[in-house]
């Protein structure tokens, strides 16, 4: 028992780590422009695809940073095409939009990719690592550092760069900030550009460990009970949020039963909605007449 | 409202009538004896459409009584489906009931699993509520997958038999075709006019605003389960009828793809109307039907490398994009077009927008 629990640990943190890069981009693109992105686990989907085929084609080096830019064009046109028209409407329509979206995603992957499993031929530099005669993938290592670091670049770019704090005061007040001269445009087009960015890279280390394949998001769908744990416009609940439920996951995958591992995200959702619907680091908004 | 010129209202009745007119009557005792007639003309395939788009229209009446006229989102509805599925499945595979007994057993039921998942409704609100409900999916639906081997058969299935009724044999689609469509005219009635009297007039003041509501009197938090538990046994009678539809339960039914094409549907119709509902359901459904036929079609043109994808990929492409348009172009849904439709008809050749 005691011999697989660093290997679950681990493991756990490696699915939180890919919990928070989607997390991340949920919580950008609801901070600046209150829209919640149902589709977020979709386009890691849609991102790992067009890793596949860029990687294939073109090499490595060439298929991860033309995959970053499919990320970035993704993200433009889903603003532009769709968001944009919706903004002076309910928010609640942008919410059903998203949802649309990706159904809309997920018949594209079906479509252009089929319903078989691919491999993400990408070898991580580095190499398995033992510990106490537990063999660590490095792969696993890479996404939990990579989502830390992400995890430490936005908190920068929030509180130290000049753009994140257009952001910041974009999130407050939308018409605001416009009349204050800030380029609320952009700031919506950035946000989405951003998370376009974390789908593709947390799509290219889920390719690399478990493979790609069209289902991928409903494993995915958990990082919305993340978002919610955290508070969904903290983007250090982001991390502590998807790194504790993503060792609970792997915690009850491996001791308890896996088909109760499933639900896990959602009764921890239920719960965190019940008890502190504004998640651990969540801003307390007080309604005002 | 509008209506034609000359029609005067001199009584309180007049006033709040649905059906005013002369043609108005002579139109809607028209389409209930073209809903009665049409198994005479049509072959099985078209009665076997018409029955699923009774069955998916009970369902999205009562998600527009959750969403369109008391404003709480719910991404689960096909989980409360399926509570009413398995309460009428198990109750006649296993304890044999009669399925005439499980149908309002099934309403019954969905609406108390929906007032349990509506429970957090007292805290939360819109995109809150929305992923709690979400989470109801998910949960529920694992738990008919893996609660209970013995009575839910998740790995096999439950087969349900059609039942039978005064010697009728409902096996075959003609006699099942007026169960449906006869449970679903009355629902649509009852929808109707659930909204008119004191319930749906608090939905409609919860929904613009709650605390306006709560200061005019309006109990919200007991309210707000009153529309989870309408809207869920609307879900619960949809189930019944489609175990026995089906004549199989099988947890894979119930997926949220469907939650989300019933949420499509209010959109495309139009939220807070009943006719918006009915013409979401049949507009989608046709979509549906059209993709059908069309994919084996397309599957030919194409190599046979991707004949196989084109199916289930434009299943799913047709009417998310569908929905994605209405919600951009249409926000208020065919409702409207058809309101706008009438008030065209009506002034002509003058130009009065509504």
């Amino acid at each position: 028992m005691s011999i697989f629990l660093p290997q679950f640990i681990i493991g756990g943190l490696f699915l939180g780590g890919m919990y928070t890069l989607i997390a991340l981009g949920i919580v950008i693109i609801y901070k600046s422009t209150r829209v919640f992105n149902f589709a977020q686990g979709w386009m890691v989907t849609l991102g790992a695809f067009m890793l596949v085929t860029l990687v294939e084609k073109f090499g490595v080096f060439i298929g991860v940073i033309g995959g970053l830019a499919f990320g970035v064009l993704l993200g433009m046109v889903i603003e532009r095409l769709l968001m944009r028209p919706l903004i002076g409407q309910p928010l609640i329509a942008a919410l059903l939009l998203t949802i649309m979206l990706a159904h809309v995603i997920e018949g594209i992957n079906i479509l252009t990719w089929g319903t078989f499993g691919y491999d993400l031929p990408v070898k991580l530099p580095g190499q398995s690592i033992k510990l106490g005669g537990v063999v660590i993938s490095h792969a696993l290592l890479w996404g939990i550092g990579v989502a830390i670091a992400a995890f430490a670049a936005f908190s920068f770019f929030y509180w130290r760069t000049m753009m994140g704090r257009v952001m910041r005061a974009t999130a407050e007040d939308h018409q605001v900030a416009q009349s204050e001269g800030l380029p609320v445009k952009s700031v919506f087009s950035l946000s989405w550009v951003l998370a376009g960015m974390l789908s593709v890279i947390a799509g290219l280390f889920l390719g690399v460990v478990s493979g790609v394949h069209y289902i991928m998001y409903t494993s995915l769908l958990g990082a919305i009970a993340v978002v919610l744990l955290g508070g969904i416009d903290s983007i250090a609940g982001a991390i502590v949020g998807g790194m504790i439920l993503g060792v609970l996951q792997s915690l009850v995958t491996g001791y308890l039963n896996p088909a109760l591992a499933d639900v896990i995200p959602y009764i921890v959702l239920l719960l965190i909605l019940i008890i502190k619907p504004c998640g651990l680091f969540g801003l307390v908004r007080i309604e005002r007449l | 409202m509008e209506r034609p010129a000359g029609i005067f209202d001199i009584r309180y009745e007049q006033d709040m009538a649905i059906v005013r007119t002369g043609p108005q009557w002579a139109f809607l005792i028209g389409f209930l004896i073209l809903l009665a007639v049409l198994p005479l003309f049509t072959g099985s395939y078209f009665l076997g459409f018409m029955i699923l788009t009774g069955i998916a229209l009970i369902a999205v009446l009562g998600l527009n009584i959750l969403i369109g006229y008391a404003g709480q989102i719910s991404l689960g509805h096909q989980a409360f489906v399926a509570v009413g599925a398995y309460t009428t499945a198990v109750l006649m595979d296993s304890f044999h009931w009669n399925f005439w007994a499980t149908v309002p057993l099934a309403g019954i039921a969905a609406a108390a699993v929906g007032v349990l998942f509506g429970l957090p409704s007292f805290r939360l609100k819109m995109l809150y509520l929305a992923m709690t409900t979400l989470a109801a999916q998910f949960i529920i639906i694992a738990f008919f997958n893996h609660a209970f081997p013995d009575y839910f058969r998740a790995v096999s299935g439950i087969r349900v038999n059609r039942p039978e009724l005064l010697g009728i044999d409902f096996r075959n689609n003609e006699a099942f075709y007026y169960v449906v469509i006869g449970i679903a005219v009355v629902m649509t009635i009852i929808a109707k006019n659930l909204v008119r009297c004191r319930l749906g007039r608090a939905f409609v003041a919860i929904r613009d605003n709650d605390l306006a509501g709560e200061v005019i009197g309006i109990h919200v938090a007991k309210y707000k389960l009153y529309a989870f538990a309408v809207g869920c046994f609307y879900a619960g009678i949809a189930g019944s009828l489609w175990a026995t539809y089906y004549r199989s339960v099988n947890p894979l039914h119930f997926h949220l793809d469907v939650s989300i094409w019933y949420l499509g549907c209010l959109i495309v119709g139009g939220m807070g109307t009943a006719v918006g509902a009915v013409f979401g359901v049949v507009f989608l459904r046709c979509i549906k039907e059209l993709v059908t036929i069309i994919s084996p079609i397309l599957s030919e043109i194409v190599s046979p490398m991707d004949a196989p994808k084109i199916g289930p990929a434009l299943g799913i492409i047709s009417w998310a994009l569908v929905v994605i348009l209405f919600l951009i172009f249409e926000p208020r849904g065919l409702a409207h077009t058809w309101e706008v439709l009438k008030s065209r008809f009506r002034h002509w050749p003058f130009k009065y927008a509504i």
